[in-house]
């Protein structure tokens, strides 16, 4: 079977502004030539720091940031080759949840209003099953039928990413978008929210595209993770490969610096794998490996030579010295 | 032998437009040279306040300081005047807060800031002064410092920014540093960075630390004693392998569960339903009761006290009468 989604050599490039009256406007690859594919009813994580790529990454699969180059396959289909009005309507089946629930709702709008809208602009249903299935949603996602008239502000960070859920699954899409969706909620809250993100990708059969800068999160949530740097994907793999067995020292790196409850500093806590400073510059990115100054075990070849993405059984890495 | 930084008994009130509100509640810490407290809760539970407290820096009006003391190895701050906390402030206590880009002058070099800090409290020259600056920065862990002095703080990536508050912070060797969420715009690896940096300086100054943090893994890799704080009380307190090991108030041990681990996990993570009440709706009761899987009534007529169960200091009911 083909899977869902499948990315080839995505690139996006930013324009910069011009050097001077005359000069060259130099452009910065934000993504650089990502490959990968989320099967149904899947969940694939990308993580990464911020500036590594993976918010334009999710934002150039979906349209929402114009590729340069690549692929994006969908049911087979390449979203990046539809017109306008045949990707418009592609959009019922590719949703997008935001990272900050305050400011992605219109706060003028009553909330049954806002989870609508999707029908109302997509034309589906009569107005009554519209308003059927704003309820049957909003029971879904854990809000009361009696919530339906209040506005945003009346509703908690947490209840707001309940309302955003709501809204994104209108449609009945395949696939969806999750920028961040926990990172603006306090750790209970959070919980709240992956747990219903997990139920409703069961029930629903949903595939995620989950951007993540918590490894927890990550773990918690997706069946596969890639890891990105400076716009590259630089390790791949199954959760439980990844985290058990990280074969890139950058992934080693980020998860030994994320905090956990098993590291205690009152039994001698040492970090074992330190990296110092910070990514370079995307402007002018190196030309070997991208972490080669900030990795513990570099050699002369990877300030040479760009390490490929290269399959190591079930796991894809790029790096010169893997594991 | 007393602690450094003791708070006894502190409340603080909020005049609002829902009448004024207790903000924090018979709040009790201490905190010894050399040693790591750990605050921890969720946003609105009065953990930025306490630090305010300590600081001398609670907007008054509409904040003030109701009742109980802060002892800084002995001194009463909550009597001293404004002068005197002036000079404390710096010198004897620093901290560190949570945005740096806010926290610093856009129009001044950064070597100029600390300089700044640096001559505010001790006689030294301009030159001396900016001479020991660039030391910190070395120090911090910047990279060539005397080219990094003279810039502004927007030509510097988040993690150095902070780097640079923290030099500013220990430039005069406070006892006491407070940093209240340090990390959180920081990417993890910057934080890690971050967190082993503080752990240095407190190894080469003797300081204490209070750190603020809403994470759970923070604590368990800085703090050596935790404190919880809800709804503007200390609800748990103890050793940090005590709290996280055998957490006993049903708030902690929600903080604790509801953590999504690195390690093999379950597939559901626990929940804490609901959210911290807003102050001005507390009622007589516990004010973790209404999302509490324990609750009984008396949850809900009598608040309860932080007193000794087992381990360590925890305010709750159900544990006192053995329900959990």
């Amino acid at each position: 079977m083909s899977p869902l989604l499948d990315v080839r050599d995505l690139t996006v490039q930013f324009a910069l502004p011009r050097q001077g009256f005359f000069g060259p406007r130099p452009v910065l690859e934000a993504v650089r030539q990502v490959s990968f594919s989320l099967e149904q009813g899947r969940a694939l994580g990308i993580v990464g720091e911020s500036g590594s790529g993976k918010t334009t990454t999710a934002m150039a699969t979906i349209r929402l940031v114009e590729a340069a180059s690549g692929q994006v396959m969908f049911q087979g289909e390449d979203l990046l080759q539809l017109d306008d009005e045949a990707m418009r309507k592609r959009r019922r089946d590719v949703q997008l949840i935001f990272q900050d629930p305050y400011s992605s709702l219109n706060p003028r709008a009553r909330v049954a209003d806002i989870v609508r809208e999707p029908m109302d602009l997509m034309e589906i249903g009569t107005p009554d099953e519209r308003r059927a299935r704003v309820t049957e949603l909003f029971r879904l996602v854990g809000l009361r039928p009696d919530q339906l008239n209040l506005f945003p502000h009346q509703f908690s960070g947490g209840q707001r990413q309940r309302i955003s859920i709501a809204r994104a699954l209108t449609t009945n899409p395949k696939l969806l978008v999750c920028d961040e969706p926990v990172s603006a909620l306090d750790v209970a809250i959070q919980a709240q929210i992956l747990n219903l993100l997990a139920r409703l990708k069961t029930e629903l059969g949903l595939s995620y595209l989950f951007i993540s800068h918590d490894l927890g999160v990550v773990r918690h949530v997706c069946d596969d993770v890639a890891v990105m740097y400076l716009g590259k994907i630089v390790e791949m793999a199954p959760r439980d490969a990844l985290f058990d067995a990280p074969q890139h020292p950058y992934t080693q790196a980020l998860l030994s610096a994320a905090p956990s409850l098993a590291r205690r500093k009152s039994r001698g806590y040492v970090r074992p794998v330190k990296i110092s400073g910070d990514p370079p510059s995307p402007i002018n990115p190196p030309k070997g490996c991208a972490f080669a100054d900030r990795c513990p075990s570099a050699q002369d070849i990877c300030r040479r030579v760009q390490p490929l993405l290269e399959t190591r059984g079930q796991t894809s890495v790029a790096c010169h010295f893997p594991g | 032998m007393s602690a450094l930084l003791q708070i006894e008994d502190l409340r603080v009130t909020f005049n609002t437009r829902h009448g004024p509100v207790t903000a924090l509640d018979s709040v009790s810490l201490s905190v010894n040279a050399g040693e790591t407290l750990g605050v921890v809760g969720e946003s609105g539970c009065g953990k930025s306040i306490t630090a305010l407290s300590v600081m001398g820096l609670i907007p008054s009006p509409p904040g003030k300081i109701a009742g109980g003391a802060i002892r800084l190895a002995g001194e009463d701050l909550t009597r001293a005047t404004e002068a005197r906390m002036r000079a404390l402030r710096g010198a004897e206590m620093a901290m560190i807060f949570q945005e740096p880009m806010t926290s610093l002058n856009p129009v001044f070099t950064v070597g100029d800031q600390i300089a700044e800090a640096i001559m505010l409290h001790q006689k030294v020259s301009a030159d001396q002064a900016f001479r020991d600056a660039v030391a910190l920065l070395d120090r911090v862990g910047i990279p060539s410092p005397d080219r990094r002095a003279r810039e502004y703080p927007h030509q510097l990536s988040g993690g150095m920014r902070q780097r640079v508050m923290i030099a500013m912070a220990v430039s005069c060797r406070p006892k006491v540093l407070i940093a209240d969420e340090p990390t959180t715009a920081l990417d993890v690896t910057v934080q890690a960075q971050i967190f082993d940096l503080l752990n240095e300086i407190q190894r080469d100054f003797g300081a204490a630390i209070i750190l603020i943090t809403h994470d759970m893994g923070a604590i368990s890799e800085m703090a050596d004693r935790v404190a919880v704080m809800y709804a503007g009380r200390v609800i748990e307190q103890g050793l940090a392998d005590d709290v996280l090991d055998l957490p006993q108030h049903p708030y902690t041990r929600g903080l604790i569960s509801c953590i999504p681990a690195l390690g093999k996990g379950e597939d559901t993570l626990r929940e804490i339903p609901g959210v911290v009440p807003p102050l001005h709706l507390l009622g007589a009761g516990c004010a973790f009761a209404e999302r509490c899987a324990h609750r009984a009534p008396r949850c809900d007529s009598e608040k309860p006290l932080l007193r000794a169960q087992g381990h360590h200091p925890v305010a709750c009911h159900a544990v006192a009468e053995g329900r959990i």
